[in-house]
């Protein structure tokens, strides 16, 4: 019973995986703090996966427990490595043909949500993922009146980074 | 929004992440130990919890040796009981509020039960601070209101002072001895607040002041 579970939830995650990436890379800024926040992701998966009961996507269950701990439970590593910046190694080796435009306004959007606050960046990620509202407001306990409020503040903000 | 929904086309075709991992390498991370905020308030709790519970074995039985001198055995003793009987109770309901905690409640509920954990052991150092306040209290009044007869003991090794000077050092040094006991304390809630709790409540903050307006 508990090899099925296990090896079911291992495929949940190797098709999902890119959820969790994409979360580490909107709260972190380096290599080692993206590994150390998808490794804390992940045993927070499979700690809570035996109280996944399948009435929601597994993807929504999954966007669920990333972005609470990423917001709630990780805490930044105090181990001080000089490392490269993560846009910089991420699509190194990518296989996918990809346009530069798009490259580099990927790469100054994650610099620019980079510096929003923790809240703000759940917003625009759930926001960038086309999350409904109703969604967005029952991941992190708002209204969805605030939610829809709260998130055009975030995309102004946003947008004055970007373009300042 | 014309700004945005270009680099939202670009964030849509960002390809995959080139960090993909294996159900063999995912194997081994969920396996792997958490490091996470939780895990951490957990265990300074109850490393509080610990030393709150042996600080009374750690008092000299000299010291109970004043509370025989001054009649406050049977006080002392039920003091003990009820004390026990505190601890249990916060043990249980940090222990009760730690398992509350899950990770699929949405991210305002979530915070707010991490920082209820947080609270129980804070309630409990109160508690014991308090309680501290009391005993000194009990103490102080039963010495004080008899001091020629309990010389002795605000004055252990005999000098050679009147009574009002003994009387005056020894409530100097308790006050000092007060003061140097919160520093530390508040220097140890400082680190902690400081190391563990500023992010929690740094997001807490946020997602209230986003249901605050309209």
């Amino acid at each position: 019973m508990q090899k099925d579970l296990e090896e079911k939830f291992l495929s949940d995650i190797e098709k999902n995986q890119n959820i969790a990436h994409k979360i580490c890379r909107v709260y972190t800024t380096n290599q080692n703090a993206h590994n150390d926040l998808f490794q804390e992701i992940t045993i927070q998966l499979w700690k809570n996966y035996p109280k996944f009961r399948g009435d929601s996507k597994f993807s929504t269950w999954m966007y669920r427990v990333a972005l609470n701990t990423a917001i709630s439970l990780y805490r930044k590593s105090t181990r001080r490595v000089k490392t490269q910046d993560i846009s910089d190694v991420a699509y190194k080796i990518s296989s996918t043909p990809y346009d530069d435009t798009e490259e580099a306004q990927l790469k100054a959007l994650y610099k620019a949500i980079h510096k929003l606050n923790d809240i703000d960046k759940a917003l625009i990620f759930l926001y960038l993922e086309d999350k409904p509202y109703k969604e967005i407001s029952q991941a992190l306990g708002i209204t969805s009146v605030n939610a829809r409020v709260k998130m055009n503040r975030a995309k102004e903000k946003l947008k004055n980074i970007l373009n300042p | 929004m014309d700004v945005l929904d270009k680099y939202k086309k670009a964030w849509v075709n960002q390809p995959e992440d080139n960090r993909q991992l294996s159900s063999k390498e995912i194997y081994k991370l969920a396996h792997s130990s958490s490091s996470s905020l939780v895990k951490w308030i957990f265990i300074i709790g109850i490393l509080e919890f610990i030393f709150w519970g042996v600080i009374n074995f750690l008092v000299p039985d000299s010291f109970y040796k004043v509370y025989k001198d001054l009649n406050l055995e049977t006080f002392l003793q039920i003091f003990k009981v009820f004390h026990y009987i505190i601890l249990i109770a916060f043990l249980y309901l940090f222990y009760q509020n730690y398992t509350n905690i899950s990770l699929v409640d949405n991210t305002k509920k979530l915070i707010k039960k991490i920082l209820k954990v947080r609270k129980t052991v804070n309630y409990y150092v109160y508690y014991n601070l308090a309680i501290i306040v009391l005993v000194s209290f009990v103490f102080n009044a039963k010495i004080f209101s008899n001091p020629e007869k309990h010389l002795d003991i605000i004055n252990p090794d005999n000098l050679a002072m009147d009574l009002s000077q003994i009387v005056t050092i020894s409530i100097i040094s308790q006050i000092i001895a007060v003061i140097v006991i919160l520093v530390l304390f508040w220097l140890f809630y400082k680190l902690i607040y400081g190391i563990f709790l500023r992010k929690l409540n740094k997001n807490y903050k946020e997602l209230s002041k986003l249901d605050e307006s309209n």
